[in-house]
This record gives structure tokens, sequence and C-alpha cells, in this order.
């Protein structure tokens, strides 16, 4: 896809009107494009733009929810094309805040973050037991699992939870942590694979570990 | 020798003027700094602590006494007025803070702001335990307020996202919220001062990590000015997150003071306000007061000592397992006086 090409998905996806990325992605299905092409080289790209904005302080989280909402519309119109051509996403992704912890609003621009980064993402929602993201890592088989925590009380329950994966497998999924209270320091010590300070460097740090994976 | 001005109280109403020093810096809490330890101690615990006055008061009074803090700030969540104004609100745990479990309005028509609105008992508490501080300690501690603003009102009764969302693609709407919401701001802020509070806080979360400068200052600003006009008493804003680039904004919404985190930097934000609204603030919270050494948090708090903040404090609501003896590090460090 060209730059300028890139550059209509980018205002789309920063534009109040909701029109102006069902037209252009509608625009885009009628060329008979690849929707694969659509998804990675317009739309995960123009995301990606406007998360290194929000990384930059260019822009703040209303502009990131505008164009999560017009991702996320795009998505919906690409869904029956792109089931058609069975496409792999570039990972699986488990995510919740853990247990006790009712702060979402960080978890969900992780959420927004890895879904524009073309990860397929189960959110788990919040105040998420720690049996409930063992079951959902059984039942999914993810490559990473993000453990939010906004409180210092859950981030004990992080450890726990990281234990009880570690039990079921050793290796795999990879556990990224992030939240107010969390810092690299605990992150090494309660044994997690990575952890984030923010939302972009989230999908910054799922990229490198699953690079290093494989 | 003791200083005229060496009382809890007026050590911290002169450095919400920036007025004359004594032997050293009043140390204060717009926020809570109730933690389980100091529940522990005195045996009131949440979340009986934030609807029963009498329990609400002890537990505030930790503050000054176990602490030795010369504040006490009675109001620990932020959700006393969401329940008033509708929203289900769970009232959490000793080692959880209350939640609104519901966000009621998606216009403003929905807003539904009752005629007794401070006779509904979770806001009729705070006022009462005020009144219980006053009488008990008015004499010689600093007694401190706290309403919520009308931008954090909106996420309660509109949800967080949907209200930044609407910033963007509704601008008329969170106008119209912003505008009936700060009625019941002053309302209660201007109560609390008839019931005993020295000063008020106003905690307004338009923080700086989530909105821009630019938002505070189309939305917010004439609605914090029109405030501070229509409040009585002095008032402190808190609003956190890095808000370095926004200082002068504040001034202009004349706040008496602000409450700020230790991510803004206390020289550079004494020199921007340049003495024209006061600074309490900073010590930090993450890897410091929770997490840290006493030793971590006196040398943070002599660095904004030394910077020339007005009053020394926590820079956020403390995490509930902050130990007490970092807590107390930062009055010992405030003990030292000013050199």
């Amino acid at each position: 896809m060209l730059n300028e090409e890139v550059d209509l998905f980018y205002k789309a996806l920063k534009d109040t009107n909701l029109l102006t990325i069902e037209h252009l992605t509608k625009q885009y299905i009628e060329k008979q494009l690849s929707p694969l092409v659509i998804l990675n080289e317009g739309l995960i790209a123009a995301m990606e733009r406007i998360g290194q904005e929000f990384k930059a302080q260019q822009i703040w989280v209303p502009e990131v929810l505008l164009a999560a909402r017009n991702m996320h519309r795009a998505i919906e119109m690409l869904k029956p094309e792109l089931i058609k051509t069975k496409t792999e996403p570039r990972g699986k992704f488990i995510i919740g805040t853990v247990k006790g912890d009712i702060h979402d609003i960080g978890k969900n621009l992780v959420v927004i973050m890895m879904t524009g980064a073309g990860y397929e993402v189960t959110d788990l929602g919040i105040d998420v037991p720690r049996e409930r993201f063992l079951e959902a890592i059984s039942q999914i088989n993810p490559d990473l699992v993000g453990l939010s925590a906004l409180l210092t009380t859950t981030m004990l329950e992080m450890e726990n939870i990281i234990k009880g994966i570690r039990e079921a497998n050793p290796s795999r999924p990879k556990v990224i942590i992030g939240g107010a209270p969390v810092t690299q320091k605990f992150a090494e010590k309660i044994g997690a694979d990575g952890y984030a300070e923010d939302a972009v460097r989230a999908v910054e740090l799922a990229n490198r570990l699953l690079r290093e994976r494989s | 020798m003791s200083h005229h001005l060496d009382t809890p109280k007026r050590r911290v109403l002169s450095g919400l003027f920036g007025g004359r020093r004594g032997n050293r810096i009043g140390v204060a809490n717009p926020t809570s700094i109730i933690s389980i330890e100091l529940m522990k101690k005195v045996g009131i615990f949440f979340p009986e602590a934030h609807l029963d006055p009498q329990k609400m008061a002890e537990l505030a009074a930790t503050g000054h006494e176990i602490v030795g803090f010369d504040s006490i700030m009675p109001e620990f969540s932020v959700q006393q007025e969401a329940e008033a104004l509708g929203c289900l609100v769970d009232w959490g745990s000793p080692n959880m803070m209350p939640d609104a479990k519901t966000h009621p309005a998606k216009e403003a028509e929905d807003i539904v702001i009752p005629e007794n609105i401070l006779e509904k008992p979770s806001m009729k508490v705070v006022l009462k335990a005020l009144e219980i501080l006053r009488k008990n300690y008015g004499d010689h501690v600093a007694i401190i307020g706290k309403v919520m603003g009308p931008w954090t009102l909106s996420y309660h009764l509109a949800g967080v996202q949907e209200f930044l969302l609407w910033t963007l693609t509704d601008t008329s709407k969170v106008r119209q919220f912003l505008d009936r919401l700060k009625e019941v701001s002053i309302l209660f802020a201007n109560a609390q001062f008839q019931a005993g509070a020295d000063v008020v806080v106003i905690a307004d979360h338009a923080t700086g990590d989530l909105v821009s400068p630019k938002t505070y200052q189309e939305f917010l600003l004439p609605v914090h000015q029109e405030m501070n006009q229509r409040i009585g008493g002095p008032t402190i804003l808190h609003l956190c997150g890095n808000c370095s680039d926004r200082l002068r904004l504040f001034v202009e919404a004349r706040f008496d003071a602000y409450h700020f985190e230790w991510q803004v930097d206390a020289k550079m934000a004494v020199k921007v306000v340049n003495h024209e609204m006061s600074l309490i603030g900073n010590i930090a919270n993450k890897g410091v007061l929770f997490g840290g050494s006493p030793e971590d948090v006196y040398k943070q708090a002599r660095y904004s000592i030394e910077a020339g903040v007005d009053i020394l404090a926590p820079e956020c609501a403390i995490p509930l397992q902050t130990p007490i003896e970092n807590l107390r590090a930062i009055v010992e460090a405030a003990k030292e006086g000013y050199q």
C-alpha cells in the first residue's frame, strides 16, 4: 500500500465521523484488495502511527479511544472477508486485571493497542480470579498473557497466578505485567517475562518476546 | 525556641497562602493517608469508615494522632457523591477502595441531582465527620474537606471512556455535564466550610496522563474559575498525573494551592507558579512511600522542602499497604526545618 493510502487510513482513524472509515474500508474491499493487506498495511500501520504519537504525548487518551472505535468498525466490516482467507493472527493474547482489581482504563488501552497491532485478544475483564486465568489459558493456548493491577493488594495476586501458569507449563505462555503500582523490579521478582509501562510499550514488549521465542 | 507559627494549624494555613514561615514546613494530606496498619491500630476499618461519621472521624484522626501530620482529612474515597447521584457503589473492603458499578447517565438529561443531596447518607457522613473533627481538633489541627469536581463526577455518571470520547465527538454534551455537576461540587464545598473545614480539596481527575492541557483549558478552566468564585473558602486542586505542561492553567483557575505528583519536578513547579499559587506535595507513592524505605522518603521530602514547596504531602491517596514508618519519615524530614 502506498504511503498516501496509509495516510487515508490514518486520517480516517482520527476522524470523529464514523462514516469516513466506513466509506474508506468499503472502497478498498470493493477494489478487490486482499483483506489482509487492508488490515496490515492500512489499519495496523495507521494505528501504529497513532500509538507512537500517544507515546510521544502528541495525542492523549480521547484520540486513542476514537481511533479504537473507528478501527473496530473497520475490522467488523473486514471480518467476513478475513474469515474466507483463514488468516493467522500475529499471536494470541489473553489479558485481565487480576482478582480484586476494578480499574480497567489502562488494561483497555492495552487491548486497543494489541488488537491494533494484529493480535487476537481475549479480554477476560476485571476482577479475574486465578482459576479463570488458568482455565482460559488451557482452552485458548495463547502466546502471551497480560496481567494488570492498579491496586497494591492485587500485585501479590499476580505472583500467585504466574506460579499457577508455570506449574502447568514452564515456557508457554509468556507473561507480561503492568499497572500503576508495578515496577520492572517487581516483575523480575515474581517471575514475569516482562513489564510494560504503558500500552504502546506493551505491544513493543510482546513483539520482542515473540521474536525471541521464534 | 518555639515560633508563633509552630502549631499544626498555623503551619498548614500559612503554607496554603504562601505566607510567613515558622520553624518548619507543614505536613498535610489533601488525599487519604489511611492504611491497613492504621485501621488495625484503632480497630476501625473500611468500608464502615466510609459511611459512619464517628468512625470516619476517628480513623481520619490517626493521620494526626499516630502519624503526626498537621492536618486531618476525613474523605477517603472518591465515591461519596456518586452514590447520592444514583450510581450503584460497591463500598469495598479494608484492602479495596469503593468503586461505582453503574454509570446511569448517557445524556445530560439523565443527571438527577436530588434537592436534598446534602442529606444523602454518603454525603451527609462527610459533613458530620467534619463537625466532629472541628469540635475535637479544630483548635489546633488543620481540618481538610474534599469534594469531587465535575470532571470526576462525569466519570462516575457516564463512565471514564465514554466521557473521554465525548470530548472529541460530543463537546456540547461534555459542557452540559460539567455545567450541571459543578453545582454539586460548589454546594458540597460550601457545606463543608460550614461544617468546619479550614480548606476544601477539589479533586477533578482530568489527569495529565489522560487528557491534554488544551482539553483542560477548553472545558474545565472556565468551570474551575466559576467554582473558585462561588466557593467561599480556600481551595486545593487535586489533579494527578504529570501536569508539568499546564501548571499556569491551574494558577489561572485561581486555586489557592495545587496538590501535585513526584513526576512534576518541584523546583520547576515552584519557578513556574511563581508564588501565585501554593504547592502541596509531592512524595512519590510508587517505589517510595509504598515499596521504598524511610530513607527514600526522607530524601524526597528534603528535596521538596529545598525546592520551596509550601506544604509537604504524599502525591496522592496512598496505597493501603503503605508502612506507617514511611509516612512518619515525611514528618521527620519536616521537623529538621527549612535548612
